[in-house]
């Protein structure tokens, strides 16, 4: 209860966004239905949320075991961490993203990836997940790890170039000048473009259509829309720190006219401001 | 974890510890994993002793270096990475090119009486773990990521900082591949310390931007704590 609504459930009770049918009729979604139903549900910046006790949590040992394998999974080209956050604060949809614990979440995109990238099969990883349970049927009585049956053959694995390319150099590194001259420079006026939600952005909803100022030419990546989408085969891009002031991005913004927002956005979705 | 745990609820006999939903799913993950050769259980053991020796106390040092001497300031303005490297924390570790994660840019957000920073990552979680460690709980809920954006004053109030308004408050989003620390102001009182001793006034919160570090202030402020089923353990 600690991060939402310090135990108050009935100022929490508010008019329901009900439709007595389930699937509404294609007429019946309008523009900005629409788009809240495409918002992709990481985007939380700006929404509306009553004061909170914040906590600190105890990990459980699961969760740093989680984290660690994602993070090897990187380490070892199965994935990128754009990947990993692309299905597990997204593809999982609005419902489990805020329902699932942090590290479920996380879980979630290792069972996903492993999946959909064909390393297992859902059956596989089906009878697995029974077998475990099976194992610790009668309670937990001596360690609770992994027990894998063989060591399998890391070089007959797929794997992207990147986890070998960035060696050495680092990312955002390994993509030095591979983008060309950049379209901005530090003190130049952008506007963030409007454009649709498909899928995945790391451009906030706040941010769009919004103007700032260039504050550091940061460094050439892939954009997010293709890294989380393991698209190796793009170009790369110039990714820029620009500053807003808050009274830009919010209307009756309530601190005072200088506070300000710096954000990073890649090339694609800035123009200059006119 | 070994042995048998049970533990006593008030008025009920012992109960033996069921296993949870997400340990199942993440042994299974992982024994999978491990036998299709994506990875091996050292990869895991390894990058786990990264994990394990992390700690906020590499930018606490950092900072204080930075009080009291200038060239290292400049450098950990221009050039945070190297900055970095010279007090032991090297991005590229634990990998060779980084931790997936967190990446390999870093920067270093400068505060003077008149402008400071707060940092966050409405997206999801990005923080500059090579350098802080983990990120406190509080850090990733929605709710922090929805409010400070938007009513930062207002939430670092909360957290017990008043800012008068002639202090620009600065909100960064590390929403991409940078990630940033907090480079606070020296607070009066503490001339003539040394790196040790301004050192531990500069708690992660410090570095976050939720508090201002102040002389006898040697912890973050206490904070209710969710307990772990069971917690990690460091055998």
């Amino acid at each position: 209860m600690g991060n939402s609504v310090l135990g108050d459930l009935s100022s929490q009770l508010r008019v329901a966004f009900h439709r007595v049918q389930d699937w509404a009729y294609p007429d019946q979604v309008d523009r900005g239905t629409f788009r809240a139903f495409m918002k992709t549900p990481h985007d939380v910046g700006g929404e509306p949320d009553p004061p909170a006790l914040f906590e600190d949590k105890e990990e459980e040992q699961w969760e740093l075991n989680t984290f660690v394998t994602c993070e090897v999974l990187g380490w070892r080209g199965i994935w990128t961490s754009e990947e990993r956050r692309r299905i597990g604060n997204v593809d999982l949809g609005r419902t489990n993203y805020l329902g699932l614990p942090y590290y479920g979440r996380w879980l979630w995109a290792i069972a996903r990836c492993l999946v959909d990238k064909r390393h297992i099969t859902l059956g596989e990883l089906i009878e697995r997940v029974g077998e475990v349970r099976d194992r610790y049927a009668g309670g937990i009585n001596g360690p609770l790890d992994a027990a894998p049956r063989t060591t399998g053959n890391t070089d007959a694995v797929a794997r992207n170039h990147h986890h070998v390319d960035a060696i050495g150099k680092g990312d955002p590194q390994c993509f030095a000048d591979t983008a060309g001259t950049p379209g901005f420079a530090v003190g130049d006026a952008v506007l963030v473009r409007e454009l649709p939600t498909i899928f995945y952005t790391r451009t906030q909803e706040y941010l769009r259509g919004a103007s700032g100022t260039v504050a550091k030419v940061s460094y050439e990546s892939l954009a997010p829309e293709d890294e989380a989408f393991d698209r190796e085969d793009q170009e790369s891009e110039w990714f820029y720190i620009v500053r807003f002031r808050m009274a830009d991005l919010w209307t009756a913004y309530t601190g005072p006219p200088n506070d300000t927002l710096q954000a990073e956005i890649s090339e694609r979705w800035l123009r200059p401001a006119v | 974890m070994t042995g048998n745990h049970t533990h006593q609820h008030a008025g009920t006999a012992p109960m033996v510890e069921e296993v949870t939903d997400f340990e199942v799913l993440e042994i299974a993950l992982r024994e999978l994993a491990i036998e299709k050769g994506l990875f091996t259980a050292e990869d895991h053991r390894r990058y786990t002793e990264h994990v394990e020796q992390l700690e906020p106390a590499a930018g606490s040092r950092f900072v204080a270096k930075a009080w009291l001497d200038p060239e290292f300031r400049r450098l950990a303005l221009d050039d945070a990475i190297a900055a970095s490297r010279e007090m032991g924390v090297d991005w590229l570790h634990p990998t060779g090119f980084g931790t997936p994660s967190d990446f390999t840019a870093f920067e270093v957000l400068e505060d003077t009486p008149t402008l400071h920073h707060v940092i966050v990552c409405t997206l999801c979680s990005c923080y500059p773990r090579p350098i802080l460690g983990m990120s406190p709980e509080w850090y990733r809920t929605p709710n922090y990521r929805r409010r400070i954006v938007r009513w930062p004053r207002q939430v670092l109030a909360e957290f017990g900082l008043y800012l008068p308004e002639d202090v620009e408050v600065r909100v960064e989003d590390s929403n991409s591949k940078h990630r940033f620390m907090v480079l606070p102001v020296r607070p009066d009182g503490t001339e003539g310390w040394s790196e040790e001793q301004l050192t531990e006034i500069v708690t992660r919160d410090c570095l976050i931007g939720v508090a201002l570090p102040k002389p006898g202030v040697t912890a973050n402020a206490v904070r209710p704590v969710h307990p772990a089923i069971r917690p990690v353990t460091s055998d």
